[in-house]
């Protein structure tokens, strides 16, 4: 009787421990058996590092130092200022289809979700987290200078971070490029509404 | 014409048959190769497993947690895995190197050559390429230390305040340095300010291991103290006397590259030039010489004077009164080739020659109207030259209590200075002694402060190389521990100040006050503050970015080589020439010890360098140590045999060492390599070989006369490559003599009989499209210096195994260089073979794997797939060329945190039971491929190079696609030299080699002809191959 009984308990057990630990979370990483050099002793890019302080084991490179290459652009057009220091007016670059296709192409990755596709600041960002983003198309921004706008995508403005480092110089340029394109157009849609 | 197969031996051992290296040739496995360390029974193993078994269900099973660290505000043009380049410069003392090192994510993990460094055009010996191991080195010194306790910079610095009015008060009369000898210019401009402030300070040039013998001489010629460009590519005769110009002399990289270019035949009626060679150790010029001639040291002179005159040339040497102990008829056919070629050859002396050899050789060369031509002298500017007689005197001034400061620059005197002169005790009586160096070795232990320096890859600096090219050393990674450079501690001791803060490009520094608290400059600053002046003096650098542009290309291209220094006009060497360093006894019985300078540590400083230690040496193979090489016919007298250890004794200072036997040494010499038996080296040089510089005296640095050696009655083990990997009795390497090449162009495809014409496997796959990768090693311009062995270590993650798994036969590198001899052994032709993975599109190996762990990929490599390996070894038995490695334990597991960092993230670092091999660095290949699809385009000759290839010194490596008819390596394969090794077995090697051509002299070319001794088990030699392999 109590045999039965005891042994009628054992699925109940079994399923508790089975369906009990589902979904339950573990503080351990997973089992990994075969380690199969799957972690290897060499540090990967944005690995981390016991032996620097700070834990990285990428290094910002060091001030002065010049890579191969590094000169290959005009220094005008990888910082967006003249010899003297001073902002262009104007771009570097020569426009054609070619470079608004491409500025079209990395606006839309990188601009497009603060900046909306037509640049009035009305992105998805603003519409989940109303972060503020200015428009394009106010008077203080289409007086702005070729170089100014660059400069803003190198270095950042107000909550913007640069983005020097995820797109090179040449597209930079093709953004500006099709920034002011947008406002190009924005002119001449408020001017075609203003005529009749 | 070519020698038969059997005429050529690894050891004498070998070629004798001594039963002792049966088991490296017959066992695949060496005897205890599969079984564990000793001291582990296989009941301590049983527990071992059982405990790892019971811990399985814990910590140890868990995958590692790792952590994605990216930047904060990442930096531009610095991709994550994308790495970078950077041109940097290597001082290696009056020289300095051209480097380009590749920069993952902003630390440097390999060092190639700058190829538009004018003198080494791309090209790096193995030092440089092991330089990068010094930098992550663990045990580099960390901390500045006062009297060993911890300390700081500041410290440092508040205490040289307090001492400076003093140095000030009298004129520094007082203060010395000792620094090891420099050629840059901001160097030289910190030392002149030094000097311009305490006008009475000394500073004094210590090397152990330099040129100053050379200088010395070609001061006594010239008038000035000078070096020599040697020209070997405008030279058809080449002497070399003692000399080792291609491997550790001054300029080796360079030279080594000209003298390839000299002696490259590409096609059958083309011509090379002849290298001489007169030594009493066995050197790696020695090796490539056409005629060798073994000559004790003490007779080199004389055999200089005796060539003098016979050309008619006054060397100012004295003749040697008694018999000459040389051969004349070898005297009498160098000088009919010297007269043959006036103006187109070179004679040069190595660095251990007296003085008045090397003045000898100066007119020599000018009586033969080389110079201009083929020698040219460094304009040495910028420079400290070594000089052992300021040193002595400094020294004995130190013990005279007349210096309070002493500061030495990256000189470890209490190591490697000569004993009689008694460092230590001149150290203890100085009151501030402050030591810079990369470690805290024997010196800094003993000195009042040491300060950690920084690794020429952390700081700014400049160097000349010797052919007055000037190059930036540009940092590439923030020091990784309290290290500053020597620029920024003489900026400390010189007062130079930092420029005011202005724009960081600044360029009005020099105009305002300097501020009331002057900091010190940065090593960037006095950097600058010199290049201000040199590029000032070029107007032409300012249309072409100037600085930036210097520090781009890595040196300033404009304002390079120049030809030669104005000499005095017939200064030949006329003056009573200092005695010949090192005069010996009549007696016969004694010995000259030769000390020389180790094509591995050099003087000691790269002691601690695992990769260089565990090199196995180009001449002797071995590894880890540095025993007393004698010729076989002065050990037979001795009675000594191989690693019997043996006591050298000078007066009453002695070293004991194990004996190694090298064919082609001079009789009654016995020579042993410095640098080695470091007590405060690292871990790795602490107790390897023995310290030699106890024995040497300052007069005679390089060669102690009339040593005594005796055997101690034990023996101690040597860890030794010469024997492993051997193919015996088959034509592995192939040579013709110049002349025989021109009667027959096809003699290496033709040394051998191809039996079968059907290989042993279904040939499934017809490699005709695509790039398909092959390589040729062009023996005739490998001069055997082992560049592209630690280039590969570097490149590939290749572990070292240390010197007992090396004694094992279980030493790791990818590219082995086989050294054969040929001939007698009292003066063998040597041959450097060496040997990566054949690539093979047959290849064996892959037959016998039971996962498919190695498989050929559509572009005819033969890839490894290492996580599929579990280690069954089948390959490795299978493989013909024996290029397979594995690995017997987890050589990597334990290592320190700082190392890793050097690994390529790019290639596998590979665990316990893996099989690993030559790759011809894959990940290179798709990396350009990668770079070269996104251009959308096809790869060009030439955009990917192997590690090997871009190390070698002398070109011997070329890599590419063959099919493609234009690429220099299918040109190189339709050369009639071009052929495969075991040609027979039809695996269809890709890598192939161009037979080696040697260029012997008429009248000694019977000699030449050497009776072959037949191998042991040659009888395998004319056996079918193909049965033992089916």
């Amino acid at each position: 009787m109590t045999r039965s009984r005891a042994a009628g308990l054992w699925p109940l057990l079994l399923l508790t421990l089975v369906a009990g630990c589902r979904g339950c979370p573990s503080p351990f990483p997973p089992i990994h058996i075969v380690p199969n050099m799957d972690h290897q002793e060499k540090a990967q890019p944005q690995g981390e590092s016991a032996f620097f302080y700070d834990g990285m084991v990428m290094r910002a490179p060091l001030a002065g130092t010049v890579a191969r290459g590094d000169l290959d652009r005009a220094p005008s057009l990888a910082t967006g200022r003249d010899a003297s220091g001073e902002i262009l007016a104007a771009s570097p670059i020569e426009l054609d289809e070619v470079v608004l296709a491409r500025g079209e192409e990395r606006y839309a990755i990188y601009c497009q979700p603060c900046h909306d596709p037509r640049g009035n600041g009305r992105g998805i960002l603003f519409e989940y987290g109303s972060v503020p983003t200015p428009s394009f198309h106010d008077e203080q921004r289409r007086g702005y200078s070729d170089g100014r706008v660059f400069d803003i995508i190198t270095h950042g403005s107000g909550l913007m971070q640069g983005y020097a480092w995820p797109i090179p110089p040449e597209d930079r340029w093709a953004i500006v490029a099709h920034v002011r394109r947008l406002q190009q157009e924005r002119v001449t849609a408020e001017a075609v509404a203003m005529a009749p | 014409m070519s020698r038969a197969a059997q005429e050529y031996w690894r050891s004498r051992e070998q070629r004798d048959g001594d039963p002792s290296v049966r088991p490296f040739v017959e066992r695949e496995f060496q005897e205890g190769a599969s079984e564990l360390p000793e001291g582990v029974s296989r009941r301590s193993l049983i527990q071992l497993v059982g405990a790892s078994l019971s811990l399985a269900g814990l910590a140890a099973c868990r995958r590692p947690v790792e952590h994605i660290v990216p930047f904060v505000r990442a930096p531009e043009d610095m991709l994550p895995g994308i790495p970078r380049l950077f041109a940097t410069t290597m001082p290696s003392g009056l020289d300095a190197v051209g480097l380009l090192v590749t920069s993952h994510e902003g630390r440097p993990t390999k060092i190639e050559g700058n190829e538009v460094h004018p003198a080494s055009l791309g090209a790096t010996s193995a030092w440089a390429q092991a330089s990068i191991l010094d930098l992550y080195d663990p045990d580099r010194s960390q901390q500045v230390l006062h009297q060993g306790q911890r300390a700081s910079w500041q410290a440092f610095v508040d205490a040289w305040r307090a001492l400076e009015p003093e140095h000030l008060a009298d004129g520094g009369a007082r203060l010395a340095v000792i620094t090891r000898p420099f050629a840059s210019p901001t160097l030289a401009r910190l030392i002149a300010a030094l000097r311009a402030r305490f006008p009475q300070a000394r500073v004094v040039g210590y090397e152990p291991v330099g040129d100053e013998l050379i200088l010395r001489g070609l001061e006594a010629a010239t008038g000035a103290p000078t070096l020599p460009l040697l020209h070997p590519e405008r030279a058809r005769v080449v002497v070399a006397i003692d000399s080792d110009f291609l491997l550790t002399g001054t300029g080796s990289v360079a030279h080594a590259r000209r003298f390839a270019d000299g002696r490259r035949v590409a096609s059958s009626d083309g011509t090379m030039s002849r290298l001489w060679s007169i030594e009493a150790v066995h050197s790696l010029t020695g090796a490539n010489a056409d005629h060798r001639l073994p000559l004790r040291s003490d007779q080199i002179a004389p055999f200089v004077a005796a060539l003098g005159s016979r050309l008619g040339i006054g060397t100012g040497l004295a003749l040697d009164a008694g018999p000459a102990t040389f051969d004349s008829a070898w005297l009498e056919a160098l000088a009919a080739d010297l007269e043959a070629h006036r103006g187109a050859s070179l004679l040069t002396a190595g660095r251990r020659q007296a003085p008045a050899v090397h003045a000898a050789i100066h007119a020599l060369n000018q009586g033969l109207g080389n110079l201009g031509v083929t020698v040219e002298y460094a304009r040495l500017a910028d420079a400290v030259l070594p000089d052992t007689t300021a040193f002595a005197a400094t020294l004995e001034s130190m013990r005279a209590g007349e210096i309070s400061t002493l500061l030495l620059l990256g000189a470890n005197p209490l190591y490697d200075a000569p004993a009689e002169l008694d460092a230590a005790g001149a150290l203890a009586a100085v009151e501030t002694s402050i030591h810079l160096g990369l470690h805290t070795d024997e010196t800094g232990a003993a000195t009042t402060w040491h300060l950690p320096e920084a690794h020429f890859l952390e700081a700014w600096g400049d160097a000349r190389a010797i052919d007055g090219t000037v190059g930036v050393v540009q940092p590439l990674i923030a020091p990784l521990y309290e290290g500053r450079s020597a620029i920024e501690l003489l900026a400390v001791i010189a007062g130079e100040a930092a420029p005011p803060p202005t724009l960081p490009e600044g360029e009005t520094a020099d105009a305002a006050a300097p501020p009331p608290t002057p900091e010190p400059a940065s090593g960037y600053d006095a950097v600058r503050a010199t290049w201000r002046q040199i590029l000032g003096t070029t107007q032409s650098l300012a249309l072409d970015g100037g600085w930036e542009r210097v520090v781009h290309d890595g040196l300033l291209s404009s304002a390079t080589s120049w030809a030669g220094i104005p000499l005095a006009a017939g200064t030949g060497a006329t003056a009573a020439p200092p005695a010949s360093a090192g005069a010996r006894s009549a007696s016969d019985v004694a010995l000259d010890l030769v000390l020389v300078d180790s094509p591995r540590v050099f003087d000691g400083r790269y002691a601690n360098n695992a990769w260089l230690q565990e090199l196995p040496d180009a001449i002797t193979k071995v590894t880890w140590d540095n025993p007393a090489m004698l010729a076989p016919a002065t050990a037979a007298e001795l009675g000594l045999r191989n690693e019997d250890l043996v006591r050298i004794a000078a007066g009453d200072r002695q070293i004991e060492v194990p004996v190694w036997i090298v064919p082609g040494m001079a009789p009654g010499t016995v020579a042993v390599e410095l640098g080695y038996g470091r007590a405060f080296g690292g871990r790795v040089a602490d107790g390897v070989g023995a310290n030699v510089y106890p024995l040497r005296s300052a007069d005679a640095p390089y060669l102690v006369a009339g040593v005594r050696v005796e055997r101690s009655g034990s023996r101690r083990e040597i860890a030794q490559t010469q024997d492993h990997g051997s193919m015996e009795g088959r034509p592995i390497v192939r040579e013709a003599t110049l002349e025989a090449y021109r009667a027959h162009p096809e003699f290496a495809r033709k040394a051998v009989e191809v039996p079968h014409t059907r290989a042993l496997w279904k040939e499934e796959w017809s490699y005709e499209q695509g790039y398909q990768w092959g390589m040729t090693i062009d023996l005739n311009a490998c001069t055997g210096c082992n560049a592209c062995v630690i280039a590969c270590q570097a490149e590939n993650n290749v572990p070292v195994v240390g010197r007992d798994e090396v004694r094992r036969g279980r030493e790791m590198h990818w590219l082995r260089i086989d050294r054969y001899f040929a001939g007698d052994e009292a003066a063998p032709q040597t041959v450097f073979h060496p040997v990566p993975c054949m690539q093979c599109e047959n290849a064996p190996c892959e037959q016998v794997c039971p996962v498919t762990a190695t498989v050929h990929d559509a572009e005819g490599l033969n890839v490894m797939v290492y996580n599929r390996c579990i280690g069954t070894r089948y390959c490795l038995n299978n493989c013909p060329y024996k290029v397979r490695r594995f690995n017997y334990f987890n050589f990597t597991k334990h290592t320190p945190q700082v190392l890793r960092l050097q690994n390529n993230p790019d290639v596998t670092v590979r665990s316990r039971g893996v099989m690993e091999k030559c790759t011809y660095c894959t990940q290179r290949i798709n990396e350009r491929k990668i770079a070269a699809k996104l251009e959308e385009r096809t790869l060009r000759d030439g955009e990917v190079r192997t590690a090997c290839q871009q190390a070698c010194p002398s070109q011997a490596i070329q890599f590419g696609n063959i099919l493609d008819g234009a690429s220099a390596v299918a040109q190189a394969k339709a050369e009639p030299r071009n052929y495969t090794l075991l040609d027979e077995l039809l695996t269809k090697p890709r890598t192939s080699y161009l037979a080696k051509l040697r260029n012997p002299h008429q009248e000694l070319a019977e000699t030449h002809q050497v009776e072959g001794h037949a191998p042991a088990g040659s009888g395998q030699a004319t056996r079918d191959h193909g049965d033992d392999s089916a």
